[in-house]
């Protein structure tokens, strides 16, 4: 880490006391044979119960190690961590090994996105879901299996007195995701990380997980913290979104100011190559050209600046030499005046967008 | 006993195998080896005297004893190998004929008195036997108080049935001298009686007599001088008719020696006891001094020598069966006087020989230049040097009687690497420089380096050779077929008894040219054939010997059948209180009749 | 359940049908006649043809091939006695039983390989648990390099040098021995001890490394990680969910180091003087003994055969997937 870049700003600070979930100047950096790989470089957010933060952004853009962060899952032999994770006033960076297991899977819990490969095929879905319950509360085996039904039923899969002893490979995908989603919450957690739970997923399912996760948000006040590449889930799940590029914030904002004024070029670019039912489909996609960028070799200025289309609209080769910050509150990382920002998305993005 | 067909030739063939090291990088034992070959000569000396048969006096009990014996104990003794056979019938072996001597008693019995004079006794019989007409007749009389195991008393009914069991079918291990002389050559004796006495026929009385419970006549087709001898032989110890169990008596025989079987667990293990029933006083050969006798098999020759070199615990009571030292271990052993004054050396009655396949090589000249061409002295180097045995000049063993030792008619003495020039020469005069030669070699270690010595003195002596490695299990049986194919090929053949007349016969008389016989080289001379059958006639031992070294003179001088490449050897260790241990030529083993345990 | 069963032993039965039918054929194709081990000095082709009819090799080979199966399942006569199913025939060579004597090995052979085999299995996979467990650390790297060098030490090169340092020159333990364990589990302990730290040594230092490279494998797989965002401690993870993983491997490749786990006891009875049924097997094929061979063989063969069911119901066992039924 370099005393040159600067961190992104805080978020907005809402009103009153101390955010439920609070990530500042989060920097997770992995030591490889090639070099310093800056997985997350500098990222602060907040979270409030009952509400759902949507992150998006690319593979490799920083968001499951991010929450692989707040989960205190990362190996402290490879990852090198700073910066601070508050969670309930709670600092987890830097926590012993015994209170983050406390806290996994009981105040906090993690939805993964591939259930076929998050489960583990050896044990019965029953065992799994009660485990977490029977060290996180100290039921009995036979209470954790009543409860391990009594999750099952609540997800939804039909016949859970009997689907209980079913091992994982006899599950379908989306009984699976829901398994998943039952292991989950059966400790009602109050913070829920979602890392893609619908991506595997057939389109009905994925709607009926949705619908699911949203109704166990409404019964328990959980915070969600939603991960996601498909900004259609994000318009259906999120309250607000960060979108992340090259291990950073690049825009952040309420559902609605993100998807509807977009702020940042890379942002513009994801709701551009985003396919909609409405288009004609002899009409081109406009995906984002080039790669993600390098996290080993991340590039100077802006990291998004080889891809970017504005770079010519700011003076004097900013874009390749500054790092834009991020504003608190409702805001986005570039260099680009407020106008320009707003004239370029009408006039050039929008129309294409209808 | 035949060293040829039997997993113990195989031990005893490994246990020189390794040998291939031993002494050769030993450059200072150049002293040590000339001592060593006095000693050997003088064993040889000792072990060429002709033998003896003792008086009827001198036959009875009790031996005379060992000196320093002491009383007890158990002798713990290691074996590569299972016995091959304990009813003495199908006995032909040297490793079931080591344990014969102590187990089983025939009419007459070998033995190495304390002097070191070596005699035929009378055993179960009062004497050697009595012959009226120069060997034709044979008669014998059972001493008293003679018992088996059970106790119960031995007849001439139970000498009849012994040899009348060798007729059976079953029997087709043992030595056949007996049956041939009584009922007809090669198997045609089988005719004689071909069930055994199983099915209620016997041998006629112009053949065996039986006329009292004591007395026992054999009647010969011919005079046969050796007959004692023959009788000696582990294969015509007395099985008594009443506990004859046929193809069962091989594990469970019946002991009229001084020990018995105690316990047999067939392929680990062989433990022998005292036979309470047997009484020193009928015997003059045997003594009864340790308590068990514990035979443990499966020990490879290496794990046997590192059992007894370490002389720790029961090992200290310890002895090979019938496995020499390792050659890996001769070194060490030899270099350390301790361990020296623990080993015991002697000649075995092998003497090995390559054989010139005589169908197949015709001309005497070429025979004769592959004989001057041959280094012997490379040959034993590579299997044991001089622990493990020492140049041929002839083809008959120091331990014959009349043993020449400085025979030496193609120079194998005095040019142990061989005389090419001659060769050479030899070759040129017959015409056939380049001729090749189909030479056969087995697969071990040892064949397969005096392979190439064999090789390179050949082509260096003007032969093309074409080598052809051999499986070594079935040695015998694939040189043995007579058209074997080969030209040249090693093979071994040791005495039955101290004479010439069982090894001349067997080895080149030209008459027992068939598959299987151990005829090797093809022989089939005249003069050969006809000296044999009148040397075989001569009923005087003395005159016999005589003549016999004539015709192996003529053998190797006129005829040259095979080259003579080596006698071996025998050099085995015990454990410190191992007592009476000693060489015993018989069996070229211990005399287990002498051995006790140090307390 | 019943129909898997049934169809492994079908198909054992028709492989053992198939093993001692070529058995039988490559014997008689392989120079060397048996009876020329027992013909005597006086041999001839009489004395051939008798040896042949007492042992039986004057039949055609089919019907000697017959006989002998027949004996399987019905038993046979011998002049040495009778022989109950499952006759193995009588040794050409000791004419023993057959059936007998491999009774009698088999306990060395069991006791070699089985004692091998928990020496390898817990010393080979729990250092490559530490060695998983602490991976990267000096532990580790000590574990992995002493596995490698340990991995090219064969029986016969490492049981003498073993024999002559405990053995032979320091006297600590006595020469290596089989007791059956009746005589005493200590007698029997001590006196294999040697021979199976030798056997397994090889099998102990490959099983090291696989089990550390596949534990190391297994813990970065997602439902291990998965239980841990449960909540599962480390410790816990490790042994419930990497360990179950990582059988999986290993008990495929231990299905195929079976045979050669029963190589390694030939090797080790031949090394350290133990009668079992390796030294039987070598000595049958030397002695030119048919029935000997044949027993070997199909008992050989039937154990592996049933070794291998085993590996099939522990793979059932440990991953679900694999369950029939």
């Amino acid at each position: 880490m370099t005393t040159l870049t600067k961190t992104e700003g805080v978020p907005a600070q809402s009103d009153g006391g101390d955010p439920f979930l609070s990530v500042r100047d989060l920097r997770v950096h992995f030591s490889t044979e090639d070099g310093l790989v800056k997985a997350v470089d500098g990222l602060s957010f907040d979270l409030e119960k009952g509400r759902t933060l949507g992150i998006v952004g690319e593979s490799g853009s920083g968001k499951s190690v991010t929450n692989l962060s707040i989960l205190g899952l990362h190996n402290p032999e490879f990852a090198n961590i700073t910066g601070q994770i508050t969670l309930d006033g709670q600092e987890l960076i830097g926590a012993r090994e015994k209170t983050l297991e406390r806290l996994r899977g009981n105040k906090m819990a993690m939805i993964f996105q591939d259930p076929l490969t998050a489960l583990s095929p050896f044990y019965t879905v029953g065992r799994q879901i009660a485990e977490p319950y029977m060290k996180h509360t100290g039921a009995s085996k036979k209470e954790a299996r009543a409860r391990a039904i009594e999750m099952l039923d609540k997800v939804g899969i039909p016949q859970p007195k009997t689907r209980v002893d079913d091992y994982p490979h006899q599950f379908s995908g989306g009984m699976r995701q829901r398994a998943m989603i039952a292991m989950a919450l059966v400790c009602n957690p109050e913070l829920i990380i979602a890392d893609e739970p619908t991506t595997a997923l057939d389109v009905t399912v994925q709607a009926q997980i949705l619908d699911l996760l949203k109704d166990l948000q409404q019964e328990f006040g959980s915070a969600i913290i939603f991960i996601t590449h498909d900004l259609g889930v994000i318009a259906d799940m999120a309250d607000d979104i960060m979108v992340m590029y090259g291990g950073r914030a690049v825009e952040r904002g309420t559902r609605n100011e993100v998807l509807h004024a977009p702020r940042h070029p890379y942002s513009w670019g994801l709701l551009s190559s985003m396919p909609r039912l409405t288009s004609d489909v002899n009409e081109k996609l406009s995906p984002i050209p080039g790669t993600p960028p390098s996290l080993l070799n991340p590039p100077t200025g802006c990291p998004f600046h080889p891809r970017c289309g504005f770079t010519d609209e700011v003076p004097d080769g900013r874009c390749a030499s500054e790092r834009p910050e991020l504003e608190p509150g409702r805001a986005a990382a570039c260099h680009l005046t407020a106008d320009q920002k707003q004239t370029f998305f009408i006039e050039q993005i929008k129309p294409r967008l209808v | 006993m035949n060293p040829i067909r039997s997993r113990t030739t195989r031990a005893i063939a490994v246990a020189f195998v390794a040998g291939s090291l031993a002494l050769t990088g030993c450059s200072e034992g150049s002293k040590d080896k000339k001592d060593d070959k006095t000693v050997g000569q003088e064993n040889a000396k000792e072990q060429q005297e002709a033998l003896t048969f003792a008086t009827a006096e001198e036959s009875t009990g009790p031996a005379e004893p060992v000196k320093g014996a002491q009383q007890g104990g158990t002798l713990t003794v290691y074996s590569q190998d299972d016995v091959s056979h304990l009813d003495p019938g199908q006995i032909y072996v040297s490793d079931a004929g080591l344990l014969s001597t102590i187990l089983h008693r025939g009419l007459t019995a070998n033995r190495v008195n304390n002097d070191g004079t070596k005699q035929v006794a009378g055993d179960l019989a009062t004497d050697t036997g009595l012959t009226e007409d120069g060997g034709k007749t044979w008669k014998y009389t059972l001493k008293d108080g003679i018992t088996d195991e059970d106790g119960d008393p031995i007849t001439s009914k139970d000498v009849r049935h012994t040899f009348e069991r060798q007729f059976a079918p079953f029997i087709t291990d043992g030595p056949s001298y007996i049956q041939q002389w009584l009922a007809g050559s090669g198997t045609d004796y089988r005719k004689a009686l071909p069930d055994g006495p199983f099915k209620g026929k016997h041998l006629p009385d112009t053949i065996l007599e039986t006329p009292d419970d004591k007395t026992v006549i054999f009647h010969l087709q011919s005079a046969q001088p050796d007959f004692p001898q023959a009788l000696a032989m582990a294969g015509y110890a007395i099985v008594p008719e009443k506990k004859d169990t046929k193809e069962k008596y091989d594990k469970a025989p019946k002991a009229l020696g001084p020990y018995k079987i105690g316990e047999y667990k067939p392929g680990k293990s062989l433990t022998l006891v005292k036979n309470d029933k047997w009484d020193p006083a009928t015997d003059s050969v045997r003594r009864q001094m340790v308590d068990k006798f514990y035979i443990e098999f499966n020990h490879d020759p290496g794990d046997i020598d590192k059992h007894i070199m370490s002389d720790r615990g029961v090992d200290q009571a310890a002895i090979a069966f019938t496995g020499g030292i390792d050659t890996s271990n001769v070194p060490t052993v030899t270099k350390d006087k301790a361990m020296m004054a623990r080993t015991i050396q002697g000649y075995q009655p092998y003497v090995w020989q390559l054989n010139m396949n005589m169908d197949r090589i015709k001309d005497k000249k070429v025979r004769d230049a592959i004989t001057y061409a041959i280094p012997n002295g490379e040959l034993v180097r590579i299997d044991g040097g001089s622990y493990g045995g020492e140049i041929a000049g002839g083809l008959l063993a120091p331990t014959l009687p009349g043993f020449e030792a400085k025979y030496d008619p193609f120079n194998k003495l005095k040019k142990p690497t061989g005389d090419i020039e001659k060769a050479k020469q030899l070759l040129k005069e017959a015409g056939k420089v380049g001729m090749e030669l189909k030479y056969a070699y087995a697969n071990t270690p040892i064949r397969q380096e005096q392979a190439v010595v064999i090789e390179n003195a050949l082509t260096e002596a003007g032969f093309k050779v074409s080598k052809q490695e051999k499986d070594q299990a079935t040695w015998y049986e694939q040189m043995g077929k007579i058209k074997n194919g080969l030209d040249l090929y090693m093979t071994g053949w040791g005495q039955d008894w101290a004479s010439p007349g069982t090894v001349i016969p067997p080895s080149y008389d030209g008459t027992q040219i068939q598959d299987g016989a151990s005829n090797y080289s093809h022989i089939n001379d005249p003069k050969v054939n006809s000296e044999i059958k009148r040397i075989s006639a001569i009923t005087d031992p003395a005159k016999a010997s005589d003549e016999w070294n004539k015709l192996h003179h003529y053998i190797v001088e006129q005829v040259n059948p095979a080259v003579p490449l080596y006698f071996t050897k025998q050099f085995m260790i015990q454990g410190s209180k191992v007592g009476g241990a000693e060489y015993n030529s018989f069996t070229s083993y211990y005399d287990w009749n002498k051995l006790y345990v140090k307390k | 359940m019943l129909q898997f069963l049934l169809r492994r032993t079908i198909g054992a039965l028709v492989i053992l049908l198939l093993i001692s039918a070529v058995t039988f054929v490559i014997f008689f194709q392989l120079p060397g006649d048996p009876a020329y081990l027992s013909c005597g000095k006086n041999c001839g082709p009489a004395q051939i043809d008798l040896i042949h009819r007492n042992l039986g090799l004057d039949e055609s080979i089919p019907v000697q091939y017959w006989e002998f199966m027949k004996g399987i399942f019905v038993g046979r006569t011998f002049e040495i006695g009778q022989c109950d199913a499952p006759c193995l025939g009588v040794s050409f060579h000791s004419r023993e039983m057959v059936w007998d004597t491999i009774v009698d090995r088999f306990p060395t052979t069991l006791s070699l390989t089985v004692g091998g085999f928990v020496v390898f299995l817990v010393v080979g996979l729990g250092t490559g648990m530490i060695a998983a467990w602490k991976k990267g650390t000096l532990i580790d790297k000590g574990f992995s390099s002493l596995s490698l060098v340990l991995s090219s030490f064969q029986i016969y090169f490492l049981g003498p040098i073993v024999m002559g340092l405990v053995v032979w020159n320091h006297g600590w333990l006595d020469a290596p021995k089989y007791f059956p364990i009746t005589d005493g589990v200590g007698k029997w302990f001590l006196g294999l001890l040697i021979p199976w730290l030798v056997m397994s040594t090889i099998f102990t230092a490959q099983y090291t490394r696989l089990m550390r490279s596949t534990m190391i494998e297994q813990l970065q797989e997602e439902h291990v990680r998965t239980a841990r965002a449960k909540g599962m401690s480390r410790v816990y993870v490790f042994f419930r969910y990497a360990t179950r993983g990582a059988m999986i491997p290993i008990v495929t490749i231990l299905g195929m180091d079976l045979s050669g786990l029963l190589g390694g006891a030939i090797v080790t009875e031949l090394t350290f003087s133990l009668a079992g049924i390796g030294r039987l097997a070598v000595e049958s094929v030397t002695n030119i003994d048919l029935p000997l061979t044949m027993g070997v063989m199909l008992v050989g063969a039937t154990f592996i055969l049933l070794l291998n069911v085993v590996v099939d119901a522990a793979y059932a066992y440990i991953d679900p997937r694999v369950r029939l039924g």
